[in-house]
């Protein structure tokens, strides 16, 4: 079974007086431990995609199915939930609490599963000792750079123990250095926790890295190209 | 963590906050220290009509309210005074004789009462004679002499060492005179009553009535006013065909007072929290409107609305919280020092005194003020924090993190 599999996905947004297909018939598998990346232009459907496969969004048809579940079902509550348990996010603009300290932003999804203060403090340290932020624990995200802040958004993404991370072009903030160091950290990430990562992009340094590129056109499967990664 | 967090977010616009928890610092402040006014203002009025000549409690025969005439007295009134006395609760037992005539002085007459008492008991219950502003409060052993209230003074041209004429029904139906030396000039803080009673020491006025003993009212001052009921009910029983009445119902406007001032107390500062309610919804929807993205990603990863309706409920109840510690702190502050060193309003003396009221006033606040206080500013916070918290909760999580 694959880990994540959409089937004949629809998203039409009826807002303006000419229907618009965001997503229009996508249908694929992506399977444990893929690092894969959604490339397109803008108003291709990455965003909007990635928003239906994290279930943050619904599609106008069609089913995704995680881990053979389909969540398309599944109430709003439940979707929160299940978000929480199963799905990591990494945003472009970041998106930490500003007023928490770089550990407190990692404990604070294990707060919401209900761990208690014990094991959340030890996997929050051990997160951020593995994002190479082991002196910036107790930093508020306003005195960490956009890497850093990105690398603590990486660790909050996995503290959850889902089963694949969504990344909303998460170097599109960062310079050409910090991009690199952060690539490095997801590849290495996959490569120790098995875990999967799902790119939405259109930044070559991504792509690049990517040993799958799902290339979007007009809401369509353009290309699926399967490769070995660069070295 | 997310009463922290709740904690943290009230301080990220700090100018903002400080505002508001001013604003309900101040507002409460305003509200509670108008409130201990007026009842300070009101209290010292009842004590003032306790200590002047109402007491705690007073004792009558069952239809001497009605029927006031000289042969309506206590049967046995000593023997109930004696045994009153005895009452463990009770600080002092004052039997009065009360007639009503005219006081005429060489000038002038006027309608008076005329209460005759103990001296030595008399100032267990009341403080007659700590209000003495010319001559003494019975002090010497010469007969007839008559304490006369300023304004009475005033009213027939007396001074001290005057003589008064006091003239009025006898036990047998016939008019009878008293001629007095006024040996004292008191001013109580209620200028009708100095108008209208003068007082005489019961032995001179048993010898005109050439009779044994009697007594009209008999008052009674307790050790302290919570024991009152108790009393009463235990006065009640002893003595089922005598009138026992309370304070509060000799007076009965002064109980309303006291009552509605309290009622109008919770609404005066119910008023000043309706009013902060919308800076407060204000407040809290702008630091919504702030960070929807961010709430749009902690809905994201997967903080369920209830959480973040309970994040946005407690970051409303800490902000007015806030502002409601610190505005009871200035207001205990503010009314424990002019309860100690009261205000003096002696500048409207005229017009206080007319209602009985002191020109020194002490104002006052009884504890269960702040606890009600208390739970209604957390009722306005809960309020409050309703729309914004649904707003909140209304976020579409992959619109607020992509349009804000």
């Amino acid at each position: 079974m694959s880990l994540i599999e959409l089937k004949n996905l629809q998203k039409i947004y009826n807002t303006t007086a000419v229907p618009v297909h965001a997503v229009n018939g996508v249908s694929l598998k992506i399977e444990k431990k893929e690092f894969t990346a959604i490339v397109g232009p803008s108003g291709s459907g990455k965003t909007t995609l990635l928003n239906i496969v994290g279930g943050l969004d619904k599609p106008t048809e069609g089913e995704v199915c995680i881990d053979g579940r389909n969540i398309v079902t599944i109430s709003d509550s439940k979707l929160i939930d299940y978000r929480l348990h199963n799905i990591g996010f990494v945003f472009q603009a970041y998106n930490l609490i500003p007023v928490f300290t770089a550990l407190e932003n990692v404990e604070f999804i294990m707060l919401l599963q209900g761990l208690e203060k014990k094991k959340r403090e030890e996997r929050a340290k051990e997160l951020l000792v593995n994002v190479g932020l082991e002196d910036r624990i107790n930093a508020r995200p306003a005195e960490l750079s956009g890497g850093q802040q990105q690398r603590v958004a990486v660790a909050r993404a996995l503290a959850s123990h889902p089963s694949f991370v969504l990344a909303d072009e998460p170097t599109a903030n960062l310079d050409s250095e910090s991009a690199e160091s952060l690539l490095d950290l997801m590849e290495s990430l996959n490569e120790q926790y098995e875990m999967t990562f799902i790119f939405s992009t259109h930044d070559v340094r991504v792509m690049n890295r990517a040993r799958r590129i799902i290339r979007l056109v007009d809401g369509k499967i353009a290309e699926d190209k399967h490769r070995d990664r660069k070295n | 963590m997310l009463l922290a967090l709740a904690w943290k977010n009230i301080w990220r616009n700090k100018k903002r906050s400080l505002i508001i928890i001013a604003a309900i610092a101040f507002g409460l402040w305003g509200g509670l220290f108008s409130d201990a006014v007026m009842m300070g203002s009101v209290e010292s009025m009842v004590e003032t009509a306790i200590s002047r000549d109402l007491s705690h409690i007073q004792i009558h025969k069952t239809d001497y309210e009605q029927d006031k005439d000289i042969r309506n007295f206590i049967p046995a009134g000593i023997d109930v005074i004696r045994d009153v006395k005895q009452l463990g609760e009770v600080a002092g037992v004052s039997g009065r004789t009360i007639i009503y005539g005219m006081a005429a002085s060489p000038t002038s007459s006027f309608g008076v009462k005329i209460n005759s008492i103990e001296p030595r008991y008399a100032k267990q219950v009341t403080n007659l004679d700590q209000q003495i502003i010319d001559g003494d409060y019975f002090a010497s052993e010469r007969r007839n002499q008559i304490l006369i209230g300023k304004k009475l003074g005033q009213r027939l041209n007396l001074k001290l060492r005057s003589k008064v004429v006091l003239s009025f029904q006898n036990l047998e139906g016939n008019i009878a005179y008293i001629a007095c030396r006024v040996t004292g000039i008191y001013k109580t803080n209620s200028t009708p009553f100095d108008e209208a009673n003068v007082f005489v020491q019961q032995a001179d006025l048993f010898r005109i009535l050439e009779t044994e003993p009697i007594v009209h009212e008999i008052a009674i001052r307790l050790q302290n006013a919570e024991v009152l009921d108790p009393v009463v009910v235990r006065l009640k029983s002893n003595y089922p065909d005598l009138q026992i009445e309370r304070w509060d119902e000799l007076a009965p406007e002064l109980a309303y007072l006291s009552e509605t001032t309290a009622i109008y107390s919770y609404f005066f500062v119910a008023i000043i929290l309706f009013a902060l309610l919308f800076g407060i919804t204000n407040t809290m929807l702008m630091s919504v409107v702030d960070r929807i993205r961010e709430l749009g990603m902690l809905m994201a990863i997967g903080m369920k609305k209830g959480r973040v309706f309970a994040m946005i409920l407690l970051e409303t109840i800490m902000l007015s919280l806030t502002g409601g510690i610190a505005g009871t702190i200035i207001s205990v502050a503010t009314i424990a020092y002019y309860g100690h060193s009261g205000i003096d309003l002696s500048a409207i003396a005229t017009s206080l005194e007319s209602w009985g009221a002191s020109t020194m006033l002490y104002p006052f606040l009884p504890v269960v003020m702040y606890i009600v206080m208390t739970v209604m500013i957390l009722f306005t916070a809960n309020i409050a924090a309703l729309m914004p918290a649904w707003k909140a909760i209304r976020l579409v999580p992959s619109e607020a993190i992509r349009n804000y």
